[in-house]
């Protein structure tokens, strides 16, 4: 049981503050979504969390099981169980999906650092056994929905949204995060992927794992099935309730919230 | 704006090369009369000839400073052989890694090992030294040796190569004729010497082959190679030129494809050695239907210096030439890329292309970048690019958000950058070779 905690979190890029006080708190086996306009800060919350450098933290902090990672660069960050479903993946050209992922791997699950002890650290001298990745990654290229054939393609270069999104699916099943935040994981699908993307949620969502859930829609939450939505709104969480709360939106847009609690805070509408 | 500096009268004159020079070369061979005369007229081409001016455009950007010719004594030795055990571990190692139909090295001006594992010769197949080649076959050697893919004129380098030649292979194979496995030539330059290494490939009509050759050695030394591929009719070449010298070598090398119809070649360029390299790469589509690919890379550190200046003719219709050339460059170092596309008023329905591509790790490095497009056809398509860009942070923290480190995450990225290039090399010993060389040079 983990758990990861936002504590009053203020961020600033370039001297602008996007993120203006962000509470909240995800246990393991939650899912708790985050809806709110475009321009919100949003997708800047997820980057914080994962450790992106370009974001400037003003106050607040961010802890895992107690233990703040403000001082973690975001490798160490997704070590330590954080993972980030980008809602524009980069396309990495010349950088296999297999070749990638496999260091990624091996760090994750400490075979980098047990070569740290044992050899001196030479980078990439102690990888997961190349057989048994590669079984473990075609299983899962299987059960996400993943074409054999995209191993051996470079990192998103030339996917289609649908195959990005799909792949970033792929990629927290390999990974096993204890939290994971999904940024718009299921913007520019088709019905058919929607539901892939959404199976594939649901078979990770184990009682061990969290998840933060960025979604404009709450046709991903007839599928993947929330404990929590909240209300992100000027750079900080405005409501937080059942399920309910995105039907509301649904029905009746982000207007009243603008008229509740928007004091023309909307960071750049 | 321009600043004026007063550069040194740029080259020294050849004070401690003369005619003599060039006689002792060609005795210490034995050759017939011929091969002397031949080297006569071109001393006396590369004497009539100025040496390169800063203000000439091809060495605006590579500066000879500090190279003085007499201070590399041509080789004026024979060829000694020697059992593959008394070899060198490095050498060894370069013969073991590759599964080769045919091996030869070259060392102090001759021929230190030779081995062949194909019946090449009952395919008609010729591979072998071309100091042998001058006498074995002197038709073959007479009709193609620097007589119309590079003559001794074509700059002061290849004229001087042509005077003193010493090292390298003549490869000829048979109309229909097929060499599965590659033909690997090395050459190890020796310390404080000057070279001068051939490479003569003739496929005639319908032949396929893929000749590896590899530069190694060097320090404080000087070559001077040319490399002439003739191909016929509807051949197939795959060519791969990998440079490795010592980082104190001065490197300069002229090499020229002339292809016939239908002709399809690929040559690999490789520069990762040398202080300083120039390097001029020309593809001749002489046939119709004729199809070249030209692929480098280099990545030069510290204060390394690399010039790659190509030509792509294309002479007649309906030809396509795709050439790219990627490079990273550390610290100090310094590259230079020129290249033209020259398509002649017949040479419709030309395909050319021309990409350079720079990864610039070290603010300090440089890249020039001069690309350029001839055309005097109209019915043509012909596109050429060239970037200079840094590492993506983008990239970066991608991986860095699927727990690889910044070092491991950098390493990818340039990895992945030659990546396009690698994936066109058609020998995988080669391949796994180039990509060890990356890791070392990203390391440091
Ligand atoms: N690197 C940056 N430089 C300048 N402005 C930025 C940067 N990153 C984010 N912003 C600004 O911060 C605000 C919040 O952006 P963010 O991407 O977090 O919104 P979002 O809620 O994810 O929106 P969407 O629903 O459209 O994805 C926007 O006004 C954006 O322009
Ligand atoms: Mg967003």
């Amino acid at each position: 049981m983990s758990t990861l905690e936002i504590r009053n979190l203020h961020a600033s890029v370039e001297d602008t503050e996007i993120l203006k006080g962000v509470n909240l708190t995800l246990h393991s086996g939650e899912i708790h979504a985050l809806m709110g306009p475009n321009g919100s800060g949003k997708s800047t919350l997820a980057y914080v969390i994962a450790g992106h450098p370009h974001y400037e933290i003003t106050e607040g902090d961010i802890l895992v099981d107690g233990e703040s990672i403000l001082e973690m660069e975001a490798d160490e960050r997704t070590k330590a169980g954080i993972f980030l479903a980008f809602q524009y993946p980069v396309a990495v050209p010349g950088v296999s999906v297999a070749n990638f992922l496999r260091t990624a791997v091996s760090n994750v699950r400490g075979y980098t650092e047990q070569a740290d002890s044992n050899r001196g650290g030479v980078i990439g001298s102690n990888l997961m056994p190349m057989r048994d990745f590669r079984r473990e990654l075609t299983a899962k290229m299987k059960e996400y929905n993943v074409d054999s054939s995209f191993a051996r393609r470079y990192l998103n270069d030339g996917f289609s949204g649908g195959e990005k999104k799909r792949t970033e699916v792929l990629q927290m099943a390999m990974l096993e995060p204890k939290f994971a935040i999904l940024d718009e994981s299921d913007s520019g699908l088709d019905i058919d992927a929607l539901r892939v993307v959404a199976d594939g949620i649901n078979k990770l969502a184990t009682p061990d794992r969290g998840f933060l859930m960025i979604t404009h829609y709450q046709r991903l939450l007839n599928y993947v099935k929330p404990n929590f939505v909240s209300i992100f709104y000027g750079g900080r969480i405005v409501k937080t309730g059942g399920p309910e709360v995105a039907e509301m939106l649904e029905e009746r847009g982000y207007g009243w919230v603008e008229q509740e609690f928007g004091t023309g805070e909307l960071v750049a509408a | 704006m321009s600043v004026l500096v007063k550069e040194p009268t740029i080259m020294t004159e050849a004070a401690g090369f003369n005619e003599e020079t060039v006689r002792a070369a060609s005795a210490a061979k034995n050759e017939p009369e011929w091969m002397l005369a031949f080297r006569l007229a071109a001393w006396r081409t590369f004497e009539s000839m100025e040496w390169p001016k800063p203000t000439d455009e091809a060495w605006r950007r590579t500066r000879l400073t500090g190279f003085h010719l007499d201070n590399f004594t041509p080789f004026t030795t024979t060829s000694r052989q020697s059992a593959r055990a008394e070899l060198s571990d490095l050498l060894q190692t370069e013969l073991d890694e590759m599964e080769s139909a045919a091996s030869l090295i070259f060392q102090d001006g001759g021929v230190l090992f030779g081995e062949t594992h194909d019946d090449l010769a009952s395919k008609g197949v010729i591979f072998t030294d071309l100091q042998s080649a001058v006498t074995e076959h002197p038709e073959l050697v007479q009709k193609h040796f620097m007589t119309s893919v590079v003559k001794p004129d074509h700059n002061k380098f290849t004229a001087l190569h042509a005077a003193l030649w010493d090292t390298g292979a003549f490869i000829y194979v048979p109309k229909n004729t097929k060499v599965e496995l590659p033909l690997q030539v090395i050459l190890n330059q020796a310390a404080g010497a000057g070279g001068y290494h051939h490479t003569l490939l003739v496929a005639e009509e319908g032949a396929e082959v893929t000749v590896v050759d590899d530069l190694l050695g060097g320090e404080d030394a000087m070559q001077s190679s040319v490399v002439e591929i003739v191909q016929s009719a509807n051949s197939v070449v795959r060519y791969m030129n990998l440079q490795d010298f010592d980082h104190t070598a001065w490197n300069f090398m002229t090499g020229r494809a002339a292809m016939g119809k239908d002709a399809d070649l690929r040559w690999i360029q490789v520069s990762w050695g040398s202080r300083l390299t120039k390097a001029f790469l020309d593809l001749d589509l002489m046939g119709q239907g004729g199809h070249a690919e030209l692929l480098g890379i280099y990545f030069p550190t510290g204060r390394q210096h690399i010039d790659h200046q190509t030509l792509q003719i294309h002479r007649v219709p309906n030809c396509f030439s795709d050439l790219l050339f990627n490079g990273a460059l550390k610290e100090k170092a310094r590259s230079v890329y020129m290249g033209i596309i020259k398509v002649l008023p017949a040479a419709q329905k030309t395909d050319a292309f021309q990409r350079n591509g720079n990864l610039i790790l070290d603010s300090s490095a440089r890249a020039d970048s001069i690309p350029g497009l001839e055309i005097q056809a109209d019915d043509v398509r012909c596109t050429h690019a060239a970037t200079a860009a840094q590492v993506e942070e983008e990239y970066v923290f991608y991986l860095m958000a699927r727990g690889l480190s910044r070092a491991q995450a950098e390493r990818m990225i340039v990895q992945g950058f030659f990546q396009a290039v690698l994936d066109r090399v058609p020998v995988e010993s080669v391949v796994h070779k180039l990509e060890r060389v990356i890791e070392r040079k990203i390391g440091g």
